[in-house]
């Protein structure tokens, strides 16, 4: 009975075309991220969206009252520190971007070149990977430049110290800069080993026929590795992005953070900045992506 | 006539000893170059963490005294010692054995768990890490080798959840988790990472969906032919070949978890609950309890920086550990192809 049973089910599985059964299968795999999105992603994006376009009224009960566009109106139009925040969040992602990116690919060839040492000088390079993502890092840069006037990094760069004569203005926007650099070096770990991944996909072979060709390393950079990994380019560009956007030297994460949940608890206000932010950060997005496409080279397209 | 031919020999050779003493020159002023760059950026990664430890080694005498810059007089270690204690890093001994010995291993375990902020964030670390590699492998694996109707349309909503800000979802999330009574306990860090989602869980869909669409598809015609159904083949088939791609995702998922700040602030509000990174941004708390609210007295640099260090010593050894394994599997996870 049951062996009969258990062949009618093997009979009918074996009756469902391969390509019905890949869909569900595909369907069944991906499962556990479609609840996944659905509970803590989709649901609370809606939710939220909702929630700015009302006003908490009671904690306790959680009762909400709508007020239409209020929200948006008093972010633009009343709210002191929102715009400024905004503003510095963008800039700083702007002037960062373009130094991460330049900073990590260059790591990235030094280290791809076959030397003796080179497991060792990478081991170091994924340290930011390891500690850089966290308050420890933030402590650190605090109590350093408290004691040392300077960001902690800069050390390493060692800025002369000509500029100092060349007059104080100068210095400081130099040093500004390099303190930039210093604080930014320290978000490059991801970067730096999505460049390499990439760089070693490239194949050997292109480098030996420019080699036959008599190019010179200059020329193999701009006209090999610069066009091959122009697509990771973009994606470092976007990671880079979304992470200095998220990152927890970020101003709007506790400011959000602090209207919804410290005392104040202004959760439909809260929720509004967080959509303005979210618009901010995917119109940004788009733009790089758009710019990105036009200028990537796709080996694989023909 | 064979005397110019010898001369023209001669000089060929001359010649060509002198280019290729030109180029090997060249080829060291290279590497001598590249060595320079290669340890100036090490210096810049290492010399914060250098100053971490030696600062955190030094008596207040020492940070006072202009000549001591990097190496302490004296290695002083109970600066670790102190912050230890207020970090409630992990029980003492005795109070371990203290506890064994009356509750046995369930008065043990709610030790570890109420006094250890270690052992929190490491459960909360493990666990999160486990799901996610878990779930984003399956997920991956569907999205890489499964045609299905609307695969591009759902794997850019995939990758779109990725582009969304913590801040913009962060109130009804601590509302869904408050209703579900989540707050104060480890779940809103586990639960969604066992569904795929959790602390940028999309990258790791993304890794494991390029690694497997990297593999050959003879694999999964041969696995058919002996008879085995999609999810043997996942299990004895792909996921073992996918070890590159666990590794790096394992790794990630841990340290990020570990150094998490922004979600534990929200979702966990007893301090019996705290993980580590938290423990520290209350320190001067821990610090008032453990002194008997002389904290102030306490409080200094060195102490801070033994703190902090404390806090990424257990990702610093499990990196230098599995460095090597993770390097050579970044370059094999074909993560960009």
């Amino acid at each position: 009975m049951s062996t009969e049973a258990s062949r009618a089910i093997r009979v009918r599985r074996l009756r469902i075309p391969l390509h019905t059964q890949q869909a569900i299968m595909g369907y069944l795999f991906i499962t556990p991220w479609i609840v996944g999105f659905l509970l803590f992603l989709a649901y609370p994006l809606v939710h939220s969206f909702w929630l700015s376009f009302n006003n908490l009224e009671n904690l306790v009960n959680f009762q909400l009252r709508y007020i239409g566009l209020q929200n948006y109106v008093e972010a633009f139009l009343i709210d002191v520190n929102f715009l400024p925040m905004l503003y510095t969040t963008i800039r700083n992602a702007i002037i960062d971007v373009p130094l991460i990116i330049v900073f990590s690919l260059f790591t990235a060839i030094v280290v791809n070149q076959r030397l003796p040492g080179q497991g060792f000088f990478r081991a170091i390079f994924f340290l930011p990977v390891v500690i850089g993502s966290g308050l420890v890092i933030q402590q650190l840069f605090n109590q350093y430049q408290a004691e040392m006037g300077q960001a902690p990094l800069v050390r390493g760069i060692d800025v002369p110290t000509v500029i100092l004569v060349v007059g104080p203005e100068f210095a400081r926007t130099v040093l500004d800069l390099m303190n930039r650099l210093a604080l930014v070096l320290w978000r490059t770990g991801v970067q730096i080993l999505l460049f390499l991944a990439g760089l070693q996909g490239i194949s050997s072979t292109l480098y030996e026929a420019a080699r036959v060709d008599g190019a010179s390393e200059w020329e193999k950079f701009w006209k090999i590795t610069l066009p091959m990994i122009s697509p990771i380019i973009l994606l470092v560009a976007i990671y880079t992005i979304v992470d200095s956007f998220t990152d927890i030297f970020n101003p709007i994460l506790n400011y959000i953070k602090n209207l919804a949940f410290a005392g104040q608890f202004r959760m439909g206000y809260a929720a509004a900045l967080g959509w303005i932010y979210f618009i901010v950060v995917f119109a940004l997005m788009g733009l790089v992506f758009w710019i990105g496409q036009r200028h990537t080279f796709y080996a694989g397209e023909r | 006539m064979a005397q110019i031919a010898e001369e023209l020999r001669i000089r060929g050779r001359r010649e060509g000893l002198k280019l290729a003493w030109k180029g090997r020159l060249q080829s060291w002023v290279a590497k001598a170059f590249i060595y320079l760059v290669l340890i100036d950026i090490s210096f810049i990664f290492l010399s914060p963490v250098i100053y971490m430890v030696s600062t955190s080694l030094k008596t207040v005498a020492d940070v006072i005294d202009p000549t001591v810059y990097w190496v302490p007089t004296t290695f002083n270690l109970d600066n670790f010692k102190l912050s230890w204690q207020a970090l409630k890093y992990f029980p003492s001994w005795q109070a371990i054995t203290e506890a064994w010995t009356q509750g046995g291993l369930a008065a043990l375990k709610d030790l570890i768990m109420t006094e250890s902020a270690a052992a929190r964030s490491t459960v909360i670390a493990v666990l999160a890490a486990i799901g996610q590699v878990i779930s984003c492998s399956l997920v991956g694996y569907g999205f890489a080798r499964c045609k299905f109707p609307g695969r591009e349309l759902l794997f850019m909503l995939a990758m779109f959840t990725f582009l969304v800000p913590p801040q913009t979802i962060i109130i009804p999330l601590f509302i869904v988790y408050k209703q579900l009574g989540w707050i104060d306990t480890y779940l809103p860090f586990i639960v969604p990472s066992f569904l795929a989602n959790g602390l940028r869980g999309a990258i790791f869909i993304f890794i494991f969906r390029q690694f497997f669409r990297g593999l050959p598809w003879e694999l999964e015609d041969a696995a058919r032919m002996d008879g085995a159904g999609w999810f043997t083949m996942f299990w004895r088939v792909m996921l073992p070949l996918a070890k590159p791609a666990i590794v790096v995702s394992f790794l990630f998922s841990l340290v990020w978890h570990w150094n998490d700040y922004f979600e534990p602030t929200i979702y966990l509000m007893n301090q019996e609950k705290f993980t580590l990174p938290l423990r520290l941004s209350i320190f001067w708390t821990g610090l008032e309890e453990v002194t008997g609210g002389q904290a102030s007295r306490f409080y200094n640099e060195p102490l801070i920086m033994a703190a902090s260090f404390l806090v990424i010593v257990p990702p610093l050894i499990l990196y230098i550990f599995t460095q090597r394994l993770f390097v050579e599997s970044v370059e094999r996870t074909g993560l960009v192809e």
